[in-house]
């Protein structure tokens, strides 16, 4: 689609990171000022920073001909790229107006980490997926399920700040801004059902190559995202029994979601061993 | 003070500000006796406009006068209404003229001049008071252009500054937690323990919020069927409090119990039942009904007279730190008013 525009990839990545940490700083500002929270100014930040990113996904998509989830540059994009596109849904269908600070912030750390670390978009073999489309069905449900307990984390962020607020008697400031804490463990429960079944899907996706190609998935990886998978299908099944609720909730996704972010890099170096001087440069292949 | 000037817009009163409570009460006009005050005002001919505000804290006459006359004018007939003596209004009324005048019809409108700073219920009294002047055909031009544009300027100051923002009652201050922790209370199920009228207050103040179930208990059982009629609610038996407290999220309790009427393992019980439901304890009672170490239950949140009262404060500092900003806003409207009055040569150039 944009594969006749002069760009470099990680220009439009860079700018759409400096976009989310635009709308990152304007949300912070709304928080710190005394006047209300503005209703404007964010969102329309975060969308153009999102369409910014989707130009740059499409840009990598056409070099490497397929969805670009190669290396943890990528994957990084991506999964901001989804918690972007999930809060376009979560946020207003459950006036969660601190989201899209919280997504900004988030998006632009993760585009940041990305950008200082160019070891991480290391060249990777194009095509990788070898026109298997379960696989590329398993990588993006995968990455999508990410997002959506990207936002599951953030939203439990919300939830002990609230919660913390409420119970040291603190109410301005961001405490006046966050939603109930009702509202927050509500549409985390949501979100833990929404990512669970995605990255379940995901996962039986993989499986199913797995069995075919027991040689082609590195142990590691299989353990990893094993690891992480089970984790939130406890978590789900716990909170589904009102066994783990509220508090121990958040923390758990939270913590969830940070084992799941550092399983990244085991399972990219699992899955390239030699990287990043193992494999040819990805610009020499259109 | 300025001497007025003819054809000059003045208001005459006294208020909370400088005159005490036995004073104010004299100058009390219940309002029946108001058209009357306007009827004698409009038969003064040195007045071209007259308008009376009579609140709880504040008794003023804003005119339009004709001349010089004018004032001496108002004075006996205010006396005479009033029944007080002349010496008394002397010493306690306050008189401010033109531009000072449109500055303190602004301030006021915007809940600068109120005792509790920032408050509403001010805008109403005046919209009211200028309604009935303009009933009685009391008011002109400049008496009407002079309350429109202090009810215009009073919106800008809300909607500009955080003069009004925070609540100071305690009321809804609870009713403000709630919302943090329940969001819409339209579901809530609130129960009201004892008949403290701070308690009744808060109850009411939720109930304006949205909360359609309600129910009250008292260890008396008449004061509970009286409790439940006024505030529409249902009644639970005293006894049966303990076992029934997993129905309820927000419970207000009110009691003069010399000691703690729920404990912690009350809550830890009916905790069991709902586990992912928060619970709302407003504990305003002294001595303290609920026991201080539900605190510490997870999903517990439990707020006592001191804290709303400390957010009451917090919050009244907060609104007394706009006031500066919302001062030099309304100034700068009052001018541009005071030129318009001018420019059609309504007001004297002075």
């Amino acid at each position: 689609m944009f594969e006749n525009l002069d760009l470099s990839d990680r220009g439009v990545f860079l700018t759409a990171t400096t976009l989310y940490g635009l709308a990152a700083a304007l949300g912070l500002y709304g928080i710190l000022r005394p006047k209300p929270y503005p209703r404007i100014g964010v969102l329309p930040l975060v969308a153009v920073a999102f369409l910014i990113q989707t130009l740059a996904l499409n840009l990598r998509g056409t070099v490497v001909g397929g969805c670009p989830l190669g290396n943890p540059y990528e994957v990084s994009q991506f999964i901001a790229w989804s918690a972007a596109l999930l809060y376009f849904i979560v946020g207003p269908a459950c006036r969660l107006r601190l989201l899209g600070f919280f997504t900004a912030a988030s998006a632009a750390t993760l585009g940041l980490i990305a950008a200082l670390l160019p070891a991480w978009d290391y060249p990777y073999t194009t095509g990788r997926f070898g026109g298997e489309p379960w696989i590329e069905l398993h990588a993006a449900l995968a990455i999508f399920s990410y997002g959506v307990l990207a936002i599951l984390a953030l939203v439990s962020a919300m939830f002990l700040l609230q919660q913390h607020g409420l119970k040291h008697k603190r109410h301005q400031g961001i405490y006046a801004l966050l939603p109930s804490v009702q509202q927050l463990d509500t549409i985390a429960s949501r979100l833990l059902l929404t990512g669970t079944i995605c990255l379940s899907a995901a996962l039986i996706f993989g499986a199913l190559f797995w069995f075919e190609n027991p040689d082609r998935v590195p142990v590691f990886k299989l353990s990893m995202t094993g690891i992480v998978g089970f984790g939130y299908l406890l978590v789900l099944l716990l909170r589904l029994r009102q066994q783990l609720v509220t508090r121990r909730h958040a923390y758990a996704t939270i913590l969830l979601f940070i084992l799941a972010l550092l399983s990244l890099w085991p399972v990219q170096s699992a899955r390239h061993p030699g990287s990043p001087q193992a494999q040819p440069d990805l610009q020499q292949n259109p | 003070m300025s001497h007025a000037h003819p054809q000059s817009l003045f208001v005459l009163g006294c208020s909370h500000h400088e005159t005490p409570l036995e004073v104010r009460e004299r100058f009390t006009l219940s309002p029946e006796r108001i058209p009357a005050l306007l009827q004698a005002l409009q038969q003064c001919s040195n007045l071209s406009e007259s308008l009376v505000l009579a609140t709880c804290n504040r008794f003023e006459i804003y005119a339009h006068a004709r001349n010089e006359k004018a004032l001496p004018d108002i004075r006996e007939i205010l006396c005479q209404t009033l029944e007080v003596e002349t010496a008394l209004l002397n010493a306690h009324a306050y008189r401010l003229q033109n531009l000072n005048a449109i500055q303190h019809a602004f301030s006021l409108a915007a809940g600068l001049d109120s005792q509790i700073l920032g408050e509403t219920e001010i805008l109403g009294q005046m919209k009211q008071a200028l309604a009935i002047a303009q009933e009685f055909e009391n008011t002109g031009p400049v008496l009407n252009r002079l309350f429109e544009k202090s009810f215009q300027s009073a919106k800008i100051v809300r909607t500009q500054t955080g003069i009004d923002k925070g609540q100071i009652s305690i009321g809804n201050i609870a009713a403000d937690l709630a919302k943090r922790i329940f969001g819409k209370l339209h579901k809530n199920r609130v129960l009201l323990i004892g008949s403290g009228e701070v308690g009744q207050r808060t109850a009411q103040a939720l109930k304006n919020r949205g909360v359609h179930d309600l129910t009250v208990s008292n260890r008396t059982a008449e004061n509970a069927q009286a409790l439940a009629q006024t505030l529409e609610a249902r009644e639970l038996p005293f006894q049966e409090l303990t076992q029934s407290l997993h129905q309820f999220d927000t419970i207000i309790s009110s009691t003069a119990a010399p000691g703690h009427i729920l404990s912690r393992e009350d809550f830890q019980t009916a905790q069991r039942t709902r586990p992912a439901r928060p619970f709302f304890l407003i504990d305003l009672a002294m001595p303290r009904d609920l026991d201080p170490a539900l605190d510490s239950l997870e999903n517990c949140y439990l707020y006592n007279l001191d804290d709303l009262a400390a957010i009451a404060n917090e919050n009244l500092a907060r609104r007394s730190d706009e006031c500066q900003p919302a001062r030099t806003l309304l100034n700068t409207q009052a001018w541009q008013l005071w030129l318009q009055l001018r420019r059609r040569a309504l007001m004297p150039a002075d």
